[in-house]
């Protein structure tokens, strides 16, 4: 009885792969060398300077928990730094939409108009909210207000593109569907491809309000209002310990936030 | 039976350098439901979607109604194809819309825009219209159900419902139980039956189970390579006839 050896195919033999692997590994590697020295990355220094650091943080201990000094006041400008999250992210919603379905290949009425509202958004995304705050602080003066004029900007440049791609991945057949029944382009966005991407609307709207409620901070600092502006002054008149207690009531309004549209998302998932 | 409602004649598509289509001549007359058969890349979807001008054919005559679609100017031709609805394989309804909602946009083509921004503005008639199609497939009790919630066999209903809604007289379905189980394929290609024989449609269906095709179709149509293999009355097409059309096939599965 002769044994039958089978024969199965042999792995194809891929030096060039090798070689590919090769130089990427190293390209990254340059790449970080450069970027180290470019932003003068020395763990020395921290290790040096750590008593600094200590002062610092003994300085922020214990927490000022005064009521109507710095408690009061803390909760009072976190609620507007709520207000200009929440007006900033809603508030864009007409605009982000309209350059949504403009800039989507599967909406845009003409390749020139895709190309046109690509660029819109495109700008509104790389110019940073601080930025337009800085901007419209000039126009509305110092205060909130210039705050949710800057996320709306932003935003609907970022909510626009995310939008965008989201109609750009979904099922195109209701669209044309509609469209073989005789309906125009128009009433095809609105009874199909937009019905097909509700939950992907609303999911990143919440993901948007979560960014926006954490950019409002940092809009605080150049004077756009809100808990950023207090942690800010209590870091130039040296109450660190005010400041402590304001980064605590931003933590738990950031948990607050977070749970609340992972909560809403699971309920629209559901 | 009097003059068909869809004639067409010498048929051509090519894909880049790939000729799907060598000149294909059919006739869909009123009353009649056809089946389109043949093995895989025949030409049966290409043809259909070539009917509806999802894809533009680069030769032939494609009359609807006794009107050669490609000479009529723009709006002619677009009320032309409106008497004709597609019904598609993988359904094409939006699944978290209501069954009503989802047949009334059949009906967009006659909805003034300001009106179909949303079903809530959809009007009145044509809501009534779409619940009567909804109750010609026996759905009308889940005409207020996601049609994400229905059976896919219902959802294919549904997708024939909305075809009525847009007050076609041809319908062509591209392969409408592929994606069906036995029994709800069996329901829906009777309701296709059915519009050609009791609505009086002129119903052509690009089938995949010969078996299903002899029993509901009154024609069967096969089409080998791009060409037409036989143009025959169900009840004359032979096991032999089956076996050449799907050669191809076997070959692709050696």
């Amino acid at each position: 009885m002769s044994v039958q050896t089978r024969t199965f195919p042999i792995r194809p033999k891929q030096p060039l792969r090798w070689i590919a692997t090769a130089v990427a590994v190293a390209a990254v590697v340059v790449l970080h060398a450069l970027a180290i020295q470019g932003t003068g990355f020395q763990p020395g220094l921290l290790v040096d300077g750590w008593k600094g650091m200590a002062a610092f943080v003994a300085d922020a201990f214990p927490p000022d928990l005064s009521w109507d000094k710095t408690v009061r006041p803390g909760l009072e400008a976190t609620l507007v730094t709520l207000w200009i999250g929440l007006l900033g992210t809603t508030f864009s919603v007409p605009s982000a939409l309209l350059l949504a379905v403009l800039a989507s290949r599967s909406t845009a009425p003409h390749r020139l108009v895709y190309q046109g509202a690509r660029a819109v958004l495109s700008f509104f995304r790389a110019v940073p909210d601080i930025v337009f705050a800085l901007i419209f602080v000039t126009a509305v003066g110092l205060g909130p207000f210039a705050g949710v004029l800057a996320l709306i900007c932003h935003n609907t440049g970022v909510m626009g593109k995310l939008w965008a791609e989201s109609m750009e991945e979904s099922d195109a057949g209701p669209q044309e569907a509609l469209r073989t029944a005789g309906a125009n382009r128009i009433q095809q966005v609105a009874n199909a491809t937009l019905p097909m991407v509700v939950p992907q609307f609303i999911g990143l709207l919440l993901y948007r309000f979560d960014v926006n409620v954490r950019s409002s901070l940092v809009l605080g600092l150049v004077g756009a209002g809100g808990i950023g502006l207090l942690i800010n002054q209590s870091i130039k008149s040296f109450r660190f310990d005010a400041m402590l207690t304001h980064i605590i009531i931003v933590l738990i309004l950031i948990i607050v936030v977070d749970q609340f549209s992972a909560w809403v998302r699971r309920k629209l998932a559901a | 039976m009097d003059s068909p409602l869809l004639s067409v004649r010498g048929l051509r598509k090519s894909f880049g350098n790939h000729p799907v289509l060598k000149g294909v001549d059919f006739d869909v007359s009123a009353g009649e439901l056809i089946a389109f058969l043949g093995a895989n890349g025949s030409g049966k979807s290409t043809t259909l979607r070539c009917v509806m001008g999802i894809e533009q054919p680069d030769a032939g005559i494609i009359a609807i109604g006794g009107d050669d679609v490609g000479t009529l100017p723009w709006r002619q031709q677009q009320d032309a194809r409106q008497r004709t609805a597609m019904i598609f394989q993988k359904i094409h309804l939006v699944p978290r819309r209501t069954a009503l909602d989802n047949v009334c946009a059949g009906a967009l083509a006659r909805i003034p825009t300001g009106r179909s921004l949303s079903p809530v503005f959809f009007p009145r008639a044509v809501q009534q219209e779409a619940l009567e199609c909804l109750d010609r497939v026996g759905l009308a009790d889940r005409a207020f159900d996601r049609v994400g919630r229905l059976s896919g066999g219902q959802q294919q209903r549904v997708a024939v419902a909305r075809a009525l809604c847009q007050r076609a007289d041809i319908v062509l379905a591209d392969e409408p139980v592929s994606a069906l189980d036995p029994h709800a394929a069996e329901q829906v290609m009777a309701l296709l039956r059915d519009l050609a024989h009791v609505e009086n449609l002129a119903v052509a269906a690009v089938l995949h189970q010969p078996d299903l095709a002899l029993r509901h179709a009154d024609r069967c149509i096969g089409l080998l390579h791009g060409t037409l293999a036989f143009d025959l009355p169900s009840s004359e097409v032979d096991a032999a006839r089956l076996d050449a059309l799907y050669a191809p096939d076997r070959v692709a599965a050696a």
